[in-house]
């Protein structure tokens, strides 16, 4: 990461932890981060927009940030006008585009959109005449059913009834599996949620006495972090991998790959949290479920177990062991 | 926070081209291996194998050219040694000597063990075992009793026992472990030195240990007065601690220790394809995610090692993740697999699978056990 992206990372992450609200952190240019320096962007990469992303999914970041980032970069490619305001994204359409005399119209749901009664626009991607185009609608035009995930987040439902769209061709690779890039950037917010729940368990382990002395003192307890550390650490080794991945190439084997271990890691790590924890893990003051509440939504979001492994055995099973290896060592 | 460092590596640019090297080399040298003998192959002893890989220059490839080395990167090493796992060749006679052995030399020995030993190590035809492990020492390493006497005329006598040393009957050098002053209760690690054996060495004695599958692989080693000139100390006299500590390292950290059950996985994408079944299809996925995760995260190791430092604690998490990677492996293959296969068919995948549901649960002890690893990664969380 380069000294300049860096001190945006640092400073971002000050401000996440400062619990900013979105004209703060838009005011950073970190929606931006993802479109092209020549439309007025930052030009930066995936790794550098998953270190954002990480950071912010440390602070339990009520925002829609990932979403936003990716709404842009999306806009930005398809060169479409629209109002600087809050975005978010859909990455799973289920509905149909149309062109009537030279206006687009979208007749469909949009489900389960992050923050989508906050936003201005969801902006997805459709094909079209077999294109993709991306497509913005805006939220005033749906019939909205609010709501929330297992932390609060908004995950809205948008029914539109041949409502007015704005479209165009794009043909990046977000445009054409827009679920996997949204599954990226997720899995940064999930290695970020994961170390702020290893943190509060350390600790925590480190000041709540029992028998005389900190619980972390007992081996039973530090195994189970130690565990707990190194699922922390795999998670975190898979989404930074699929983000530099994503910066040079086609990535959509490493972000199956690094979506279903985040989420597995999900597993022992939400678990072990509240194990140590104790009571007063479980109730709502205390911060603990700001990280495993989210943790339990996100592994379901964009993609659960079930999804990115059928997806992952398929390619690998029709590829064949011959060339298992070959495709695993590819660097 | 960044709880342990894993950053990513990259590979040098000629790195593709080795690895077609050294794909056509093993597919020149190994065709028609059984499967169950790709298994685990870093344990599979095979001398003349070895001396093909010595006279490619594939052995003790990052060491200096007066050694017999040949000055090669360590990612290129990385390289070389991930292929030859997964190729499942048969590399565990020269394994000590490449991974451990000739790197503790190179570390800590004098011009002249270098010389004598390093070149016969990379043309491998020194073969080399660990003298660590004792019938009172495993995981407490320290309580070793074995000990070395400094006799009047500068030699030593060593008297005492190793055990568990795979591979030390068809050896030539071990690097033992031994204590040569009394044992000090406020610190345990004082008093340890490490010693050159030449294993033909009179007093020296080797018992094969037969293991559970009927395969002598491990061994006793018993020594009784045997004497031993100045120059078999390898570095100083005392410091035998922090010497086999740095060697620890080198031992936890390679591909080696989440690759042992890779030619099972491969048997399982083969049934995967043959037999339509979401089940097998979404074990082959989720092992994939795992072994993906767990060849960056081995990789970013080697990419530590190769810049100086000395990455502990992450090398831990690679060998606790990676052996109960290895050993999930067997029983979840066990358990998928339908009425037809059963486990003393004569197939590859019914042989493979056999052989690691028994020899899979020493995966977590041979190199220092999860619980010794876990205990260090709590130390590098602050809870220890």
């Amino acid at each position: 990461m380069s000294e300049q992206r860096q001190l945006l990372s640092d400073s971002a992450a000050r401000l996440f932890q400062s619990n900013a609200g979105w004209e703060e952190v838009d005011a950073l240019g970190i929606a931006d981060i993802l479109v092209a320096e020549e439309r007025g962007g930052s030009g930066a990469d995936w790794d550098d927009a998953c270190a954002l992303l990480q950071a912010a999914g440390h602070a339990h970041t009520a925002l829609p940030l990932a979403e936003g980032m990716i709404a842009r970069k999306l806009v930005a490619e398809a060169a479409l006008e629209v109002p600087r305001a809050p975005l978010s994204i859909a990455a799973n359409p289920k509905g149909t585009l149309a062109r009537a005399a030279g206006a687009w119209r979208f007749n469909g749901v949009l489900a389960g959109v992050p923050w989508g009664r906050d936003v201005a626009r969801v902006v997805t991607a459709i094909a079209f005449d077999g294109r993709p185009h991306v497509v913005v609608l805006a939220v005033t035009d749906a019939r909205l059913h609010k709501r929330t995930n297992l932390a609060d987040e908004p995950r809205d439902d948008l029914r539109f009834d041949s409502a007015p769209a704005l479209a165009a061709p794009a043909s990046s690779r977000e445009v054409q599996r827009l679920l996997d890039y949204a599954a990226l950037a997720r899995t940064a917010q999930i290695a970020g949620a994961l170390q702020s729940a290893l943190e509060l368990s350390i600790g925590y382990a480190l000041a709540r006495k029992q028998f005389g002395r900190p619980i972390g003192q007992f081996q039973a307890v530090q195994q189970q972090l130690a565990l707990f550390g190194a699922e922390t650490a795999a998670a975190t080794c898979a989404s930074r991998s699929a983000a530099i991945a994503a910066s040079v190439g086609d990535a959509s084997f490493e972000i199956a790959a690094a979506k279903l271990r985040a989420n597995q890691a999900i597993g022992l790590a939400t678990a072990t949290a509240h194990q140590v924890h104790g009571a007063i893990g479980f109730t709502r003051e205390y911060a603990l479920r700001q990280a495993t509440q989210r943790l339990w939504s996100w592994r379901s979001e964009y993609g659960n177990d079930r999804y990115w492994s059928e997806r992952l055995g398929r390619a690998v099973v029709e590829r064949g062991a011959d060339t298992f290896w070959a495709d695993l060592a590819r660097g | 926070m960044q709880a342990f460092k894993f950053d990513p590596v990259s590979l040098p640019p000629d790195a593709a081209a080795f690895r077609k090297e050294i794909r056509e080399f093993l597919a020149r040298e190994l065709p028609n291996v059984p499967a169950e003998r790709r298994a685990n192959c870093w344990a599979v002893f095979d001398a003349d194998f070895s001396r093909k890989l010595g006279a490619r220059g594939w052995i003790g490839m990052v060491w200096p050219k007066r050694y017999g080395g040949h000055e090669r990167s360590a990612l290129e090493r990385y390289v070389l040694l991930e292929e030859l796992l997964a190729a499942g060749a048969p590399v565990g006679a020269h394994w000590i000597a490449d991974r451990q052995s000739g790197p503790n030399l190179l570390r800590y020995g004098t011009e002249q063990q270098r010389e004598k030993y390093l070149p016969g190590m990379a043309r491998g035809e020194i073969l080399c075992c660990i003298g660590m492990s004792e019938p009172g020492a495993g995981s407490d390493l320290a309580a070793v009793r074995t000990r070395a006497e400094k006799l009047p005329d500068g030699r030593w006598r060593i008297n005492g026992q190793k055990i568990w040393t795979s591979n030390a009957r068809q050896s030539q050098l071990m690097i033992a472990l031994v204590r040569t002053s009394a044992v000090d209760d406020k610190n345990r690690h004082a008093g340890l030195s490490q010693f050159l054996l030449e294993l033909n060495t009179p007093g020296i004695r080797i018992q094969p240990i037969v293991d559970l599958v009927g395969h002598p692989g491990f061994n006793e080693v018993f020594f009784d007065d045997v004497v031993v000139g100045p120059e078999c100390l390898l570095g100083a006299e005392g410091e035998g601690w922090r010497q086999v500590t740095s060697e620890l390292s080198l031992e936890r950290s390679g591909p080696e220790r989440y690759l042992s059950s890779f030619a099972l996985f491969l048997e399982l994408v083969r049934l995967a394809a043959r037999v339509d079944s979401e089940a097998l299809r979404h074990a082959v996925g989720r092992l994939t995610a795992e072994l993906w995760t767990l060849r960056h995260m081995s990789l970013s190791v080697a990419g530590q090692l190769a810049a100086g430092e000395d990455p502990m604690l992450a090398a831990a998490i690679v060998k606790d993740l990676g052996n109960t990677f290895e050993q999930s492996l067997p029983t979840l293959v066990q358990s998928l697999i339908g009425e037809d296969i059963r486990l003393e068919d004569d197939s590859d995948l019914a042989r493979t699978l056999a052989l690691l549901l028994q020899t899979s649960p020493s995966f977590s002890l041979r190199g220092g056990t999860r619980e010794i690893l876990r205990g260090i990664v709590a130390r590098g969380l602050g809870l220890r």
